[in-house]
């Protein structure tokens, strides 16, 4: 007569938006929540853009209250440099553990002064900043990070790498901190999972028609983000690499689409966004979108839209062929819907590459035992394209590592899941509970 | 009782000490009248700044208490937990920001002093006026109501009877199933529509939480969240039936764009026009054909029909027009099939295999300006294609594929209820972001296509995230605890303009007829501030952030 | 059609009178009363003493011949007379109430915010020649009012008040019915209506709507354009002299903190103003600080504050009748400044305050795309 143990807490792994709020609902109903986040920062992919769509509100401003209402919840366990290792059980019994490495900075200790990166001898690209700016061996990834706490980055502090360094901890007047923190394997018991990995974009670097890595000024959605983000390495400047302002601009629709074999619902809104980000620093820039089809759903997207093109956009439905340079400009070569081959010269690309799983998502599905679509998405219940249920009972998946999608989605998708695991408490547990 | 404030400045290790003189600061505030006591601390937020400065509060009797720290984003509830536990009202509290907001960001030492003296006393001058708040507890009802027995409703009342709750189902029509009865297969799966809701409506009759009340309507919403009073009326009967819910989903949802208001698509006017709804019902007879009974050999699907009315893109049409394609060539093994299309929508993860998998089996024709005639007993289909050359298309059958938009009584609902309608006239979600499901009216959601035109993935979806958010926030046996700083509005100052009633965005103010004045519900205020700020009398205030705190505290800050 | 009317009016009807405008007009409220269309009717009446007019609400037909709907002074504005009636709901008696178009457009503003009730009350207001200022009439009453009957027949407005000589809304129709005068035949004046209840009661009077009114209207529009000049003229003068702190300073300085002005001011209706309450009474401290820091400090101090404020309060509503100026005892122009704002600020909305009950104030509406003028210059 063995009485199995019943787990009412639950594991939300990724700290995104659809992290975030997953964790808030279920702290707001009493639950005690265990948040696991492989970064230093939460807001995940959300905090990198200025504005989102359409109604162009900030999106840090949009985020930042809650991110401070998850710092502050006490029903929320956040581990951050955290992964899952390993996930065992059942519905109801989950066993999980976790690896959280040493951050080097104590959580407590620390206000966030930033004293201790000016000291820092070792300067490299800034990963958050999609390598456009630097940042030191300890570091936040961006101005209004949260937690505002830095991290050592082991694999280029010298300290670590076996060199006599102590300048950032010298420079730290709370004895903030601490190369002695160690690395710490967590074992948690959880009644349910909610996977919020996010997502990555296509490597543009894999349609090399597009030129991009080869010709300076084709830039990616994200990097075009940062370079519009008043937090970010321009401070919202937006200069071409010969520190000139542009002229013109070329937006990209559809990169990766062909490769992936899906629509990523998001970038023809996205794009349309960025005319706006263009328009708003220089109102005399000239801009064309190539796109295929225009892909925008939604009760007041179209209206969006609309407004968009009154600023004078051109949108050109045509298939790229290919982006060349030739001495100071770059050219867009194109075959328009009649199939007659055009050009257009501009003096800077943004490329909307598709979305696509997170490169470690399928080690992660392996680790919790759970399929993967033909995408590499998690698999919903049935084959439903927007399902939280996934193949394993008391395991779900919100938000863009379930599917490409938009913010709205991801978060009712977060409030799904919580959704699901409040209404199963009863009858699933009922079941279980022997005398 | 003689007002005694304690006032505390954070040294914040070198932060704050080493850009602002403290001493100064300590200097100049002691003479403010009302100030019992003024001292500085290495670490306010640590636990032995919190432990030393609850032992200060006791020691000196102190009733207000000011720190000069960090933002308040930080720590503001951290003090304000630290008067709770020394026996203060934690809102007789007010922290200054001389760090972000001053050490930070001032280079010269005299003049961050000077700012920090100014912050300071502007805080002790502001604290003089608060008020002591009370945090209130209301009992709530779990109970939910759902208005609206399609796919929508049925999901999120069985979320809900899962947890036990009680759910009353409100139907408008005979029996519940909502559109996707009409419906043989869903896409992108084809799977049988009828076995997904079938076997939903199976759970929802076996289960004793949930009343279904069908050909009925709901005629008053009364009451606020936690506590709304329900009255639903029966077709059939005299007197309505009355109860108690908490929440209310609403899933009552959509409507199919009328082609009569296309003539060109030439609906109403030639026999086999027919729109998407009437296909499926037809689809769903099990025989496709003409009106003169006779089997189709060819058939147009027209995409984007009432798009340019409506002014929005309704999401499902590409995919259920591929849908249709299917029926088509399953069920009449020769038809020609031909989609005419002016974008391709396919924003879900496995539309475009399905797109892929569909377009062998017919015309894909991008084109414009498409209008409908009769030509030689046929349907003929005039249009241009993407080169703006004019062409035609001779064809048996046409189906439109039309948009979605909000039912006729939306607007009735929405009065009822207290919701606003938004753009396309569907309801209008929270936060287009960040609040999907609930509305500005606190325990109201909004669900499914009522709200958007979406599949029927995404609505069940919505209608779990309802559930959610419905089985965090009442749970039996626990209070509500709703906002404090809320609104206030003088009876005596009021003059019943009804200003404020404009402009509350939650629907959180009366009019009291008898008086003649507005008056807040402080259950569900927000404390937004609209009002009071709207006020032309000066009528409405925010607690604890009144004309008196705010002006004593401007006036000292650029004194 | 000027841009100041609501909706152009084409029809109405023509009647004849042996009578002059005052007593045409008493003997249609006379007519009303006798069919019961009104209970009862507020016009103003000469006070006994003679040397005032009041309004008065009259249900004894025979005190009627005492009216002076014309009269040569407004002392009440006409639009607290019916806020006075009516704040707290509707009577049951059916009022006709005759008044200036200013005074009407003022009841308009405050019935949008609920200060009035108007479900019994028929509006009816006629072609405006202007009014004396108070302390001129006072002078000699009896002398004033054949002063005023001679300078309205000779169409002659040099002795109104100020900001009646450069009114260009003395014939805006914004209530139930309208008396023309202008562009009439001798003999005869028209009867315009606004509204389905100005309908309703020629219906029941058993006056036809069906004459052409055209003769009316084109003099109207002639009045407007000629009074519309004098008016930006005016304005601009007065714009170059109180330009400019200094300039304000100087304007109001005389000012004596009687706050008369806010007090006749029909569409100040706030119970208790900002400027009375306790949030304009500073600790002795504050006002020793504040002679400290400037030298010195003028008592009662905020004098110009006060103008200012209560112009922020009540420019989008000002109706531009000019009873602050009359009730001003320093004769300080505050009718004449406060007008020329006024209409900066409606103009801004596109809003004429007063000109229909449609339109909401707006102060509570909210356009997304909107005042872009008022964005910081880049």
């Amino acid at each position: 007569m063995g009485e199995k143990k019943q787990h009412t807490d639950v594991l939300v792994i990724g700290a995104g938006i659809a992290g975030i709020e997953a964790s808030l609902l279920l702290s707001k109903s009493g639950r005690r929540v265990h948040l696991v986040e492989k970064t230093s920062y939460t807001g995940g992919s959300v905090i990198k853009f200025e504005e989102v769509f359409s109604n162009m509100e900030c999106s840090t401003c949009m985020v930042s209250p809650v991110q401070q209402e998850l710092l502050q919840d006490k029903n929320i366990n956040l581990l951050m440099l955290a992964e899952v290792e390993e996930v065992k059980g059942s519905l109801g019994n989950f066993t999980v553990k976790i690896r959280k490495k040493a951050r080097y900075v104590d959580l407590q200790n620390c206000i966030g002064c930033n004293a201790c990166f000016d000291p820092c001898p070792v300067s490299l690209k800034n990963e958050f900043e999609e390598g456009l700016s630097e940042r030191k061996a300890i570091y936040v990834p961006c101005a209004g990070a949260l937690p505002n706490v830095p991290m050592i980055d082991t694999e280029h502090c010298l300290h670590f790498k076996g060199k006599s360094c102590n300048a950032c901890q010298e420079a730290c007047a709370f004895e903030a901190i601490d190369f002695k923190q160690k690395d710490e394997s967590i074992e948690l018991g959880v009644e349910a999972i909610i996977v919020a990995t996010g997502y990555d974009i296509f490597d543009s670097k894999k349609t090399p028609k597009y030129g991009y890595g080869k010709i300076d000024d084709v830039y990616t959605a994200m990097e075009f983000e940062r370079l519009y983000a008043s937090n970010g390495p321009t401070e919202g400047q937006i200069f071409l690499k010969n520190g000139k302002t542009p002229k013109s601009a070329a937006i990209i629709h559809c990169v990766g689409r062909d490769e992936k074999g899906y629509c990523s619902a998001v970038c023809c809104l996205y794009s349309l966004k960025f005319n706006h980000y263009l328009k708003s620093k220089i109102p005399e820039i000239k801009i064309s979108e190539f796109y295929t089809d225009l892909c925008i759903p939604g009760k007041s997207h179209q209206k969006f839209y609309e407004k968009m093109k009154e600023t004078g956009t051109q949108m050109i439905r045509a298939n790229v062929v290919e982006v060349t340079k030739s001495g100071k400009e770059i050219t867009v070569n194109y075959k328009d819907e009649n199939g007659k081959k055009s050009n257009l010269l501009v003096d800077m690309v943004i490329l909307a590459p598709a979305i696509e799983p997170k490169s470690d998502a399928s080690e992660l599905a392996k680790i919790l035992g759970v399929s993967l679509d033909e995408y590499g998405f998690f698999k919903g219940e049935n084959q439903d394209v927007f399902s939280v249920v996934t193949s394993k009972p008391g395991i779900f998946a919100a938000g863009c590592c379930q599917g490409p999608k938009n913010i709205q989605n991801s978060v009712s998708q977060a409030n799904a899941a919580v959704g699901k695991i409040l209404s199963a408490t009863k009858t699933k547990m009922e079941g279980d509970i022997t005398a | 009782m003689t007002m005694k404030i304690g006032v505390y400045i954070c040294e914040c290790g070198p932060n704050i000490s080493e850009k602002v003189d403290i001493d100064k600061v300590i200097d100049a505030v002691s003479s403010m009248s009302d100030v019992a006591v003024v001292d500085r601390y290495k670490l306010l937020c640590s636990s032995d700044g919190k432990k030393f400065l609850e032992e200060e509060i006791k020691k000196h009797g102190l009733t207000h208490l000011v720190v000069s720290a960090c933002s308040p984003k930080q720590h503001e509830k951290t003090f304000m937990e630290v008067c709770e536990n020394a026996g203060i009202n934690p809102y007789l509290f007010q922290i200054v920001n001389i760090r972000e907001q001053c050490a930070w960001i001032t280079e010269d030492k005299d003049e961050a002093t000077e700012k920090a003296i100014r912050l300071t006393k502007a805080a002790i001058r502001r604290v003089r006026y608060h008020a002591p708040l009370e945090k209130k507890e209301i009992e709530c009802n779990t109970d939910v109501l759902v208005i609206g027995g399609g796919i929508a409703g049925i999901e999120a009342s069985l979320q809900l009877v899962s947890a036990n709750r009680k759910v009353y189902l409100v139907e408008k029509t005979q029996s519940i199933g909502g559109l996707l009865t009409n419906f043989e297969k869903t896409f992108p799966d084809m799977q049988p529509s009828s076995a997904l809701i079938n076997q939903k409506i199976q759970s929802l009759n076996n289960n004793e939480n949930i009343k279904v009340f069908t050909d009925s309507e709901v005629e008053e919403v009364l009451g606020f969240f936690g506590n709304f009073e329900i009255k639903v009326k029966k077709k059939a009967e005299e007197e309505p039936i009355e109860f108690d819910v908490g929440a209310v989903v609403v899933a009552t949802g959509s409507n199919i764009f009328d082609p009569k208001k296309t003539p060109q698509y030439g609906y109403g006017k030639f026999d086999n026009v027919i729109n998407s709804l009437e296909f499926e019902k037809m689809n769903l007879s099990g025989k496709i054909s003409l009106k003169n009974g006779k089997i189709p050999k060819s058939v147009a699907i027209i995409h984007c029909v009432g798009r340019n009315e409506k002014k929005y893109c309704s999401e499902i049409c590409c995919m259920y027009s591929l849908k249709f394609v299917r029926y088509l060539t399953n069920k009449i093994p020769d038809v020609k099939v031909s989609n005419f299309y002016s974008d391709l929508c396919l924003p879900g993860k496995s539309y475009q295999k399905f797109y892929e998998q569909t377009k062998g089996n017919t015309d894909f024709v991008r084109s414009m300006d498409v209008k409908i005639t009769e030509k030689d007993g046929k349907l003929n289909i005039e249009y241009k294609d993407e080169t703006g050359k004019k062409s035609d298309l001779s064809v048996d059958m046409v189906i439109l594929s039309s948009a979605i938009e909000p039912t006729s009584d939306a607007s009735k609902l929405a009065e009822i209820i207290g919701m606003s309608q938004g753009d396309g006239g569907f309801f209008a979600e929270e936060h287009e972001k960040l609040g999907p499901v609930s509305t500005s009216t606190e325990g109201v959601y909004v669900v499914g296509s009522s709200q958007d035109p979406k599949s029927i993935s995404e609505t069940m979806v919505q209608s779990e995230a309802a559930a959610g958010e419905i089985l965090s926030s009442l749970v039996p046996g626990k209070k509500i605890e709703p906002e404090v700083k809320v609104s206030h509005i003088s009876e005596s100052l009021c003059t019943g303009c009804k200003t404020c009633l404009s402009v509350c965005s939650y629907g959180v103010i009366t009019f009291n007829e008898e008086k003649k004045i507005s008056v807040v519900n402080e259950a569900i205020c927000r404390g937004c501030g609209n009002c009071a700020a709207a006020c032309p009398s000066g009528a409405a205030t925010i607690k604890h952030f009144t004309f008196d705190q705010i002006y004593q505290e401007l006036m000292e800050a650029v004194k | 059609m000027s841009k100041v009317e609501g909706t152009p009016i084409t029809k109405g009807a023509i009647i004849s009178t042996k009578l002059n405008t005052n007593e045409s007009i008493i003997e249609f409220l006379k007519k009303a009363m006798d069919k019961k269309v009104f209970d009862a009717v507020l016009v103003p009446v000469r006070v006994p003493a003679g040397d005032s007019f009041a309004y008065v609400l009259i249900e004894d037909k025979s005190l009627l011949k005492d009216a002076a709907p014309l009269s040569p002074i407004m002392s009440v504005q006409g639009a607290k007379a019916i806020s006075g009636m009516t704040k707290l709901g509707k009577g049951n008696m059916k009022i006709g109430a005759v008044m200036r178009p200013c005074e009407i457009r003022a009841t308009v503003e405050l019935t949008k915010i609920n200060q009035t009730n108007l479900e019994n009350i028929t509006l009816i207001s006629m072609d405006c020649p202007g009014v004396m200022p108070i302390s001129d009439f006072l002078k000699d009453p009896e002398k004033s009012m054949k002063i005023y009957e001679d300078a309205v027949k000779r169409s002659d407005d040099k002795i109104m008040r100020p900001v009646c000589q450069i009114c260009d809304k003395s014939s805006m129709v914004s209530g139930d019915l309208h008396i023309g005068t202008l562009g009439a035949k001798k003999g005869t004046f028209f009867i315009v209506s606004n509204s389905q209840k100005g309908n309703e009661v020629m219906n029941k009077l058993g006056i036809e709507l069906k004459d052409n009114v055209d003769d009316w209207r084109n003099k109207v529009q002639d009045v407007f354009e000629e009074k519309h000049k004098k008016r930006e003229k005016s304005h601009k003068d007065l714009k170059a002299k109180t330009t400019g702190l200094d300039n304000l300073i100087n304007t109001f300085s005389k000012c004596i903190n009687c706050h008369n002005c806010m007090k006749v001011c029909p569409i100040c209706y706030c119970r208790l103003c900002y400027f009375d309450s306790d949030k304009v009474k500073h600790t002795s401290e504050d006002y020793l600080d504040q002679a400290e820091r400037k030298g010195s400090i003028r008592f009662l101090p905020d004098t110009l504050l006060f103008h200012m404020g209560r112009m922020m309060h009540m420019s989008l509503s000002c109706v531009s009748c000019g009873s602050c100026e009359d009730a001003c005892p320093m004769s300080i122009p505050v009718a004449q400044i406060f007008s020329m704002v006024a209409d900066e600020t409606q103009d801004l909305f596109d809003y004429v305050s007063g000109r229909s009950l449609d339109e909401p104030i707006p102060l509570v509406g909210y356009k997304e795309d909107e005042l872009h003028e008022m964005e910081d210059a880049k």
